[in-house]
């Protein structure tokens, strides 16, 4: 077990007494799907955007472990699924990328205002035709000049509508696989690059998503991530820190269902006593405390060992696997433990199931990471 | 066993469970063919810093350098050489 010294504690205790003020009125917003201006300057007052990032360009300077520890805290204090999806796409999307790969150039003129939300981040990844397979994709960047001509679409790009930058990962040679694909730091108001209207959704509704089209968009060859057809090695990079940092979210939302499972079944009274005294009802949440801490142990182990420099190629699907589907059972769980109240939107328990079960989609869908791990494994090899 | 020879066997054991050792031409385009997506470049990247001994932080993972066995086989000397000329090796 991992143990947090008084620093990181403090941290961690710090962004909580923001989170009462992110809570205002999120029923509300999600009612709306709106995301919320006001509280994302909260939360860049908080500093919670700058954890990894160099203080030179007024980040935290916090490692990815001291990251996900104060990230699990904004999943258990705040209310708000969306805008913490953003706060966790923001940071990985764009910064993340920018400090690991990008030149001095990229991080002096971007890491500032990523470090205090004025400027937005979102990546584009996915498109109409490649979603699982999005190394296949068929946006192109071509070579023009000083500058790199983009064209082509994008979909479900988290905080695309918000956006003032995004991450357009796009071919760059058609015959070098996996290597053939480059990643561009893309300004919101470049010309060519236009924004669709938000796309409705069952859950994270706060957070928005929309395509983003690519029309002969040119960007400057100094907004290349890393180098020409170093896509993919950014691209795992981030899908590694993305997966750490928003499922650790998720365990922090998990934490605080559970207190209110605990809490309802030893206050609410059936049949003359609580209902935490049956055996059904006990072990369903004993059962959503057994999910919840091992979710919590994939993701700050796999962390551990990924700091060490170790392939976590597995183990980070099996994180992911293992922390999304935990998600979506203690989020249905906690509605049954609290019945008829539970599938109200008074008492945001079904929002959270909605939220849950985009984790089983997103940064590759559960049935991806089984691949994944199947071929990491050798099954697709015959004995020989 | 040279080089080229490790790699081919690792490659076709890998990635081509159907094929023979010596059907596979050093100058394959393993891109190309299909031999190489995602999942298989980074067992392949793992595999030759633990079969090498390589410091994969220090060296380049280019297209070309990992296009043919050829290739691989150039970028491991080069990649030795430079870890001797930190002295590394």
């Amino acid at each position: 077990m991992l143990e947090w010294t008084e620093e990181q504690q403090e941290l961690r205790a710090g962004l909580r007494r923001w989170c009462d003020a992110l809570n205002d009125g999120r029923a509300e917003r999600e009612r709306a799907s709106v995301f919320d201006h006001t509280a994302w300057k909260l939360v860049g007052e908080s500093g919670v955007l700058g954890l990894p990032f160099g203080t030179e360009w007024g980040g935290l300077g916090q490692g990815l472990l001291t990251t996900m520890y104060v990230l699990e805290e904004l999943g258990h204090s705040c209310r708000d699924g969306g805008l913490s999806f953003s706060v966790t796409t923001h940071m990985v999307s764009t910064g993340v990328p920018v400090q690991r790969f990008g030149s001095a150039y990229l991080k002096d003129r971007y890491l500032p205002g990523i470090c205090e939300g004025s400027t937005i981040g979102a990546h584009a990844i996915s498109e109409p035709d490649s979603g699982s397979d999005a190394l296949n994709m068929r946006t192109t960047a071509t070579r023009r000049g000083e500058g790199w001509v983009l064209s082509g679409s994008k979909t479900f790009v988290s905080n695309g509508p918000v956006a003032d930058l995004v991450v357009v990962y796009a071919r760059t040679d058609p015959d070098a696989g996996p290597l053939g694909v480059t990643a561009f730091l893309v300004e919101r108001d470049t010309p060519g690059l236009s924004v669709g209207r938000p796309i409705e959704k069952m859950g994270l509704r706060t957070s928005p998503f929309a395509e983003v089209f690519l029309d002969d968009c040119v960007v400057p060859a100094a907004n290349v991530i890393g180098r020409p057809g170093g896509g993919f090695l950014v691209l795992d990079h981030v899908m590694k820190w993305e997966i750490l940092c928003s499922f650790i979210v998720n365990v922090g939302q998990m934490r605080h269902r559970l207190e209110r499972c605990v809490d309802y079944a030893r206050s609410r009274t059936q049949f003359g006593q609580p209902i935490g005294s049956f055996q059904s009802v006990a072990n369903r949440i004993v059962d959503m405390r057994t999910a919840t801490e091992t979710a919590s142990r994939w993701l700050y182990d796999t962390a551990t060992r990924m700091e060490r420099g170790e392939n976590v190629t597995v183990d980070i699907a099996t994180s992911k696997l293992v922390a999304s589907q935990a998600n979506v059972d203690t989020a249905l769980s906690a509605v049954q433990v609290f019945g008829g109240n539970g599938y109200t939107a008074e008492y945001g328990l079904e929002a959270e199931l909605r939220d849950a079960v985009a984790g089983v989609i997103y940064s590759g869908t559960s049935d991806i990471q089984r691949n994944r791990i199947a071929r990491m494994m050798g099954l697709d090899k015959r004995k020989g | 066993m040279d080089n080229t020879e490790i790699i081919t066997r690792y490659l076709v054991e890998e990635f081509l469970p159907d094929v023979d050792v010596t059907e596979l031409p050093p100058d394959y385009d393993l891109f190309a063919g299909g031999v190489v997506d995602s999942l298989a470049l980074l067992k392949i990247i793992d595999w030759l810093g633990e079969r090498f001994h390589l410091n994969l932080e220090d060296i380049e993972i280019a297209p070309d350098n990992f296009r043919t066995v050829h290739a691989i086989d150039s970028f491991i000397g080069a990649a030795g050489a430079h870890l001797v000329g930190k002295g590394m090796s």
